[in-house]
């Protein structure tokens, strides 16, 4: 049963848009007649602090939990979140990172330090070997808003290619959710997204 | 983000992805329930939010967000009463607001049906405690269903109107946040009719509990909960799956991670999944217990399930090992998950866990030293600006009592302004006890929101009682922290009509209270500052109350608003030829738009996620912080 069930974690900062990306992803996996099950975080968790989302696509998902070491796909929207849940990715799993870096506020008051990207990636490494990192903030901005960052997120999943999720299906959910004032811009940003992931991947 | 109006489909066969919060709104419709009342609160929160947008949509339906959740449940218990279908909504900590209408309901019964939604938190993701709203059900009298999954939070919905019902009784139907916030296929079954209006036919000698009724009414109760035993004992919402020498007892959101941990260790046991919880099917339990040497108990949060299982083997004299938090297989704090029911089958039947946990923890221990990233008042928060100034006036030496809403946040630094918490509007009476103990100034903050919900008797007792305390009121015009649903002061109604708002000032001065001045956050830090310190000072040599109101909508609002107009201000800067790297609006303010540039040692505002407050502005010493375009 477990076998089938692609697990898949994306961790972030309140107000990038985690949340969205989950139920797109899930929107998107139910049109294809996938079993799916999100688990989300509402109300304070939203304010700025660090969110997790869960998406599990497959037969054998019920629960929204995954454990730790059972995650295909790790999707950090910001670096040292993406650390945060390195706990979660199984060993031959996945992970996507972006490398635009949102200080906490204990960093900015100068209480705490933010972790050099050579110690990000190998605290990573300790879980697994499969990490393809990019600047989708950057990418983002190119495809037209900062606020399409989560859909650069979409794309690169797609371009793992770990999900049975396609891009079509994906795209279709991107229409019916969004206006759209902001269609052209999510499309493009999907696609830039999965670009990225499969050259990265070449 | 699934819309409202999707939820309004007469569309049966459909299916579509919903949190469970959506399902419940949706099942709502399709239980023909004419009033639903709640005061919100997270996990429970969409419930409300998206009935607020179906209820003009829907005929003959009403929705209402009351003052709060007492007020919600004899709203809603009323109209049951009458002898409608009925609903009440409210978190955890809400039921115990609203417990002496609950145990009342009980004893009256009600001629319609009713169902009670409590949602808890576990792991207390956004609550102050994680309570087992499930003993409320033991001691009231009431029956209990706790369904595992959104699809479930539909269907078993309807059946407990069925239920509720037969019995004249509510039913207190408990989810968790993981069934509240999972999101999964749900289909739409078809929508049922509601009766525009019915007559109350008097019947005081069962509606009205003076003790010769209620004496009466108890015993009834009792026989009541008899019947509901005979249909926990013969409905579907209690069932067996798989077989084996190993038991297994579960209820809830468990359930499925008893299902996954056995498909994970491709392990056979029976399992006996419990929808109705009180009462329990004792006959079912017995006879389950028989079959099994060892039944292990699967359930968040207190022993509920496993007390009844070894209440229910005593009195049967049956001879089975009943194996949970007792013994200290299961924990009785925080969430579940698969891996604590595989940990613990594993270590019954003395097998390894399917993934080595230990190495995973030990390799995660490794990275330690990461800085937190905490729920934060957001950039351009009008909370900010208040609380950076009631800390300027009174040198962060007065008391804070604090209340519940996004400004509890403030108990983190910088702004160190929370210092005593109970409850809904303890601000107000936690301010009026330290009052009479303490020589110290006493600043209590509280929410608009919450000032309508729990507030007013607070105000009501301080003045009665001459109390010298200092409440200022954050009034951001939403109840912010839960999802923006209106308020009474908002003048916007749960059916979305347009009504006259209640003025905050003006009700505090009705109550008696002499000092009310009403203030913008926005409009001058320095006067900010001034108005808190004349407020101390007056409330010390008058001995009396002072309120302050402090008006601006929350940040969260305005962004919205400035997306839907494409109106932007021009951005604020730092000038990097008058910064001298003082650090002060970091430290002081701690703006999650503000960040410190490594190379220049300067401070830098993100303008991706500015919301242009311009608070930073009179924070600055050297006055270089700007606004585009603006004079000097």
């Amino acid at each position: 049963m477990k076998s089938n069930t692609v697990n898949i974690v994306i961790s972030g900062v309140g107000g990038q848009g985690v949340l969205t990306l989950a139920e797109i992803l899930a929107k998107a996996a139910l049109s294809d007649s996938h079993n799916v099950r999100v688990g989300e975080i509402h109300g304070m968790a939203q304010r700025g602090g660090h969110v997790v989302c869960t998406v599990r696509i497959g037969a054998g998902a019920r629960g929204p939990i995954i454990d730790p070491g059972t995650a295909n796909l790790l999707v950090g929207f910001e670096p040292v979140e993406t650390l945060r849940e390195a706990h979660m990715i199984r060993e031959d799993g996945c992970v996507l990172m972006s490398s635009y870096i949102q200080y906490p506020i204990a960093v900015s008051m100068g209480k705490a330090s933010y972790p050099s990207n050579k110690e990000i990636i190998s605290g990573i490494r300790k879980f697994t070997d499969r990490v393809l990192e990019f600047d989708a903030m950057e990418m983002a901005k190119k495809a037209g808003s900062s606020r399409a960052l989560n859909m650069i997120m979409l794309g690169a999943i797609i371009g793992t290619g770990l999900t049975p999720i396609t891009e079509e299906a994906a795209i279709d959910a991107v229409r019916s959710t969004f206006s759209k004032k902001f269609e052209s811009i999510n499309i493009k940003a999907v696609k830039m997204g999965r670009e990225k992931v499969e050259n990265l991947n070449r | 983000m699934t819309k409202p109006k999707q939820l309004l489909e007469d569309n049966v066969g459909k299916t579509v992805l919903l949190l469970a919060n959506e399902s419940i709104a949706r099942g709502v419709l399709e239980a023909g329930v004419r009033l639903v009342a709640l005061y919100p609160g997270t996990p429970s929160s969409e419930i409300g939010n998206n009935l607020t947008f179906m209820a003009p949509h829907i005929p003959n339906f009403y929705f209402e967000f009351s003052t709060n959740e007492k007020v919600a449940m004899e709203v809603a218990g009323a109209a049951a009463v009458a002898g409608v279908r009925s609903m009440m909504v409210c978190k955890g900590p809400g039921l115990n607001v609203a417990a002496d209408p609950f145990f009342s309901l009980a004893y009256i019964g009600i001629r319609g049906a009713m169902v009670i939604v409590v949602a808890d938190d576990p792991s207390m993701w956004s609550s102050q405690n994680e309570n087992d709203s499930r003993y409320y059900a033991l001691m009231g009298n009431m029956p209990l269903m706790e369904p595992s999954d959104p699809s479930e939070a539909k269907s078993m919905l309807l059946e407990a109107y069925e239920i509720s019902e037969k019995l004249e009784l509510p039913i207190l139907f408990r989810t968790t946040t993981r069934v509240n916030h999972t999101r999964s296929p749900v289909t739409f079954g078809p929508i049922r009719d509601r009766p525009k209006t019915i007559e109350f036919v008097k019947e005081p000698f069962r509606f009205v509990p003076i003790p010769s009724v209620a004496r009466v009414r108890h015993p009834w109760l009792l026989k009541q909960m008899e019947l509901a035993m005979e249909i926990s004992e013969s409905t579907k919402l209690n069932f067996i799956t798989g077989s084996g020498d190993l038991g297994i007892i579960t209820s809830g959101v468990s359930y499925n991670y008893v299902v996954e941990a056995l498909s994970t260790l491709d392990i056979d046991a029976e399992t006996l999944k419990l929808g109705m919880t009180h009462p329990v099917p004792e006959k079912m339990i017995s006879e389950f217990l028989k079959r099994h040497k060892r039944v292990m108990i699967v359930e968040e949060l207190d022993p509920f399930l496993e007390t009844h299982a070894r209440r229910i083997a005593q009195l049967n004299g049956i001879n089975v090992d009943i194996l949970g938090k007792e013994q200290g297989f299961f924990p009785r704090t925080l969430e579940y998950t698969p891996r604590i029911v595989i940990e613990a089958l594993s270590k019954i039947l003395n097998r390894n866990t399917s993934i080595n946990w230990k190495a995973i923890d030990q390799k995660a221990g490794e990275i330690s030293g990461l800085p937190p990233r905490p729920p934060l008042l957001c950039a351009g928060c009008p909370h900010r600006a208040t609380y950076y100034a009631i800390r300027v006036a009174t040198r962060g030496k007065a008391i804070y009592p604090s209340d519940i809403g996004c400004y509890t946040l403030s108990i983190a630094p910088p702004l160190e302004t929370a210092d005593i918490l109970f409850d809904m509007g303890s601000s107000i009476t936690t301010a009026c006890g330290l009052a009479e103990v303490t020589d110290q100034d006493i600043v209590a903050t509280i929410g608009d929101s919450t000032f309508f919900a729990a507030g007013l008797p607070g105000i009501a007792n301080a003045v009665y009682n001459q109390h010298r305390i200092s409440l200022v009121i954050l009034d951001n015009r939403t109840t912010a922290m839960t999802g923006h649903q209106p308020h009474p002061g908002t003048g916007v109604t749960g059916m979305q009509e347009k009504v006259p708002p209640l003025n905050i000032a003006k009700v505090c001065k009705g109550l008696g209270v002499k000092y009310v001045k009403t203030i913008d956050p926005f409009a001058s830090l320095a006067d900010l500052v001034a108005a808190v310190r004349e407020m101390t000072t007056w409330t010390r040599e008058n001995h009396k109350p002072s309120v302050l109101v402090s008006i601006a909508p929350c940040a969260l609002l305005e962004a919205a608003e400035r997306r839907k107009t494409g109106e932007i201000p021009p951005p604020y800067y730092v000038d990097s030829e008058l910064c001298n790297s003082c650090k002060r609006c970091l430290n002081r303010l701690s703006c999650p738009a503000m960040y410190l540039d490594k190379e220049t040692g300067q401070a830098v505002i993100d303008q991706t996620m500015c919301n242009y407050c311009g608070t930073c502005i009179a924070v600055c010493p050297q006055g270089a912080i700007k606004q585009e375009g603006a004079q000097k």
